[in-house]
């Protein structure tokens, strides 16, 4: 269909996204929009779901860190970071997520917001818990492994 | 404005270490945390160095009922900043907001928790916080959620009418759920809090924090006296 005129096209806002989660974990951008849209389709109901609109752009993850754009329709930005606070699980792995901030391009969002974090993260063995455990690090965060499953610390807690 | 903070679960019982809640609290422009965790070990000092962020010290108490939570008041209440009771039942909500010596009662309205005029009023009077648990909101779906969400509405319309103090907690388990008082405050306003309330009830455990370091302070010897060097300029 033709595209609309300028001045009747919807106005949008994106938000920078930061997500975290375990070392292991493996989240793609088709399964953290289906839990967005679950999480917002509960929280706002299908009405509230509609208007905010909500639509993940870039999408980048690897060991267990990653960010994305979450494009919303203005003056929904409020509901849309309740329904994003509400995210908790994606395909069971447990994930942290925080809006950095909100552009009204993706450029600016990308150029303000985005880039700003590495994936690398480096295998050692560390001390806790009275033994000696593997364990994942990513500056200072360390997940360790244990037997009951990851365990997040920082280089704090081997002092 | 007074800092937010926010009260967490850490290791051994949940899975993130103090430290590294720490962390993620000061990514997400927190000011403090209240660990409510008896038998956590972190160095307050060193996490406040790295992060910026205040840890207080407190003790959630999880009884059975009100009669083995009073032992576990009187033995943990010089051990800690702030004194926590996990509610959860009729009888262990009332028997909290009765004492003068318990901080917060926390989700009072868990499992076959209920709360009423009766129990608004006591923890006015014995100035006993009462917690909005946004944890099943945050967490939960479905039944379980809704039930969650009618228990806030019934806490917060009491809360309301008389003028109860009150904190506002995700209550995380992991660092993973730790969420940032911008998303909880719009969190709140889904659910028909105010921002100004959540705002409120985010600083509430900084407050009471600084509150009860003070009186445990040497220098304390009744609200507004201390003990201290006269200082002949004045």
């Amino acid at each position: 269909m033709k595209h609309l005129p300028k001045y009747i096209r919807p106005r949008w806002r994106y938000l920078a996204v930061e997500i975290e989660s375990t070392p292991d974990a493996e989240i793609d951008r088709g399964a953290f929009q289906r839990e967005l849209w679950y999480a917002a389709g509960n929280l706002l109901g299908d009405p509230g779901s509609a208007d905010a609109d909500l639509t993940v752009y870039s999408f980048a993850f690897a060991d267990g860190i990653g960010e994305t754009i979450v494009r919303v329709r203005r003056g929904e930005t409020d509901p849309a970071r309740a329904a994003l606070a509400c995210v908790d699980t994606i395909d069971g792995e447990p994930v942290g997520l925080f809006v950095r901030g909100i552009s009204g391009t993706v450029r600016a969002c990308e150029e303000r917001y985005l880039g700003h974090r590495t994936g690398n993260s480096e295998q050692r063995h560390v001390a806790f818990a009275d033994a000696d455990r593997p364990a994942y690090a990513r500056g200072e965060a360390v997940e360790v492994s244990m037997p009951t499953g990851f365990v997040s610390a920082t280089e704090l807690d081997f002092e | 404005m007074a800092g937010f903070y926010e009260a967490i679960t850490a290791y051994p019982a949940g899975t993130s270490t103090v430290s590294r809640y720490a962390k993620t609290a000061a990514r997400h422009g927190f000011d403090g945390l209240v660990v409510r965790t008896r038998d956590a070990a972190y160095d307050p000092v060193a996490i406040g160095d790295r992060y910026g962020i205040d840890i207080v010290d407190g003790i959630e108490v999880d009884a059975e009922n009100p009669e083995s939570a009073s032992g576990s008041i009187g033995n943990f209440r010089e051990a800690c900043t702030l004194l926590l009771v996990r509610g959860g039942t009729n009888a262990l909500n009332r028997y909290a907001v009765e004492q003068d010596r318990v901080d917060v009662l926390t989700r009072p309205m868990a499992g076959d928790g209920d709360f009423n005029h009766v129990l608004a009023r006591a923890a006015e009077t014995h100035g006993v916080r009462v917690e909005f648990d946004f944890g099943p909101v945050l967490r939960e779906a479905g039944g379980q959620r809704v039930q969650a969400l009618r228990g806030l509405r019934k806490l917060r319309e009491l809360v309301e009418q008389y003028d109860t103090p009150y904190v506002v907690s995700g209550t995380p388990r992991s660092h993973f759920g730790l969420r940032a008082p911008r998303e909880l405050i719009a969190l709140g306003e889904q659910i028909g809090f105010s921002a100004a309330g959540i705002e409120t009830g985010l600083a509430e455990w900084g407050r009471l924090a600084a509150r009860n370091r003070e009186r445990t302070d040497d220098s304390f010897v009744a609200p507004g006296v201390t003990r201290g060097t006269h200082d002949e300029a004045e």
